[in-house]
């Protein structure tokens, strides 16, 4: 229950940051990154994941688990 | 009137500074510049134009224009605009090389709007070389129906990587994104010349991953960067 971050897409453009509730979304040394034990994939806070929603590339963030 | 016979690139140059320019047309720029440096207007008397020069002749003629305007359209007199020479390429010529679109107006700066800009030029940059390979005008031509200008010319330019613009709109830059170009909006006007020494030096370095992988490296050599880059 958890998102990442497709390192090879992401271009650090630092959107997913801020829109967090539970504030896992933190900029690595590559790219940004997920910490997948805090991520709730937004359940509880919002419909749908709000880093997905803002992030400006497509399938960018996906579900650690498919 | 031989004598007072202006070269053909330097004409050009008077008529594409005076599009940068407000309510400026080639005529008023001229009487301007003739005012400031009198006949024959040469190369070399132009080189000697400052912006007070620029802003006092023809007495203030255009003293109330912005004065970033008037600094662009003085870099274009005096750029040796000789335009850029077309180099050959073939696919593979440049291994990790990347393949950018500048959109442009004038031919020197990335100051083009991406929906309005009158040329597209194309480089191809690696890390120690960039050739321009092709200049593309996104004119509709003539006869062929388009639904969707900015579709068009986000086709125009689809084998580029990546796209350097003045401005874009937000529908526009979501066309090129689908069409896997990266789009860069740049903060204020640049040179084409700078912003390919800007790119050389990231590529030259450790380029980031979504770059790398545009630029064709293979996944396992970017995990060896970043191995090297964790430390």
């Amino acid at each position: 229950m958890a998102l990442y971050i497709v390192e090879a897409d992401c271009i650090s453009c630092g959107d997913c940051e801020p829109v967090c509730p539970t504030n896992s979304i933190t900029e690595g040394k590559i790219v940004f990154k997920i910490d997948a034990k805090t991520c709730t994939e937004c359940e509880g806070d919002f419909d749908v994941p709000q880093c997905v929603k803002v992030c400006p590339v497509d399938n960018c963030i996906l579900p650690l688990e498919a | 009137m031989n004598s007072q016979a202006i070269s053909r690139e330097l004409a050009l140059r008077i008529g594409l500074a005076a599009r940068a320019l407000p309510d400026t047309d080639a005529k008023r720029l001229l009487s301007v510049l003739t005012d400031c440096i009198g006949l024959p207007l040469t190369e070399q008397k132009i080189a000697g134009i400052d912006l007070n020069a620029l802003k006092s002749a023809k007495a203030g003629e255009f003293a109330d224009v912005d004065e970033p305007l008037l600094t662009h359209a003085l870099s274009i007199l005096k750029s040796g605009l000789n335009a850029p020479e077309r180099q050959a390429y073939t696919d593979g010529d440049m291994p990790g090389s990347v393949r950018i679109a500048c959109a442009s107006n004038d031919g020197i700066n990335v100051d083009g709007h991406f929906g309005s800009c009158s040329q597209f030029l194309i480089y191809q940059v690696s890390a120690d070389e960039a050739r321009l390979i092709d200049i593309r005008n996104p004119d509709i031509p003539d006869g062929l129906e388009v639904d969707d200008k900015n579709a068009f010319r986000a086709e125009l330019i689809q084998d580029c990587q990546v796209l350097y613009i003045a401005s874009v709109g937000g529908p526009a830059a979501a066309k090129i994104v689908k069409l896997g170009i990266h789009p860069m909006k740049l903060p204020g006007i640049e040179t084409i010349a700078d912003i390919i020494k800007q790119l050389q030096t990231v590529i030259a370095g450790t380029p980031p991953p979504w770059l790398a992988k545009v630029m064709g490296v293979e996944a396992s050599d970017r995990f060896h960067f970043e191995r090297e880059a964790t430390g």
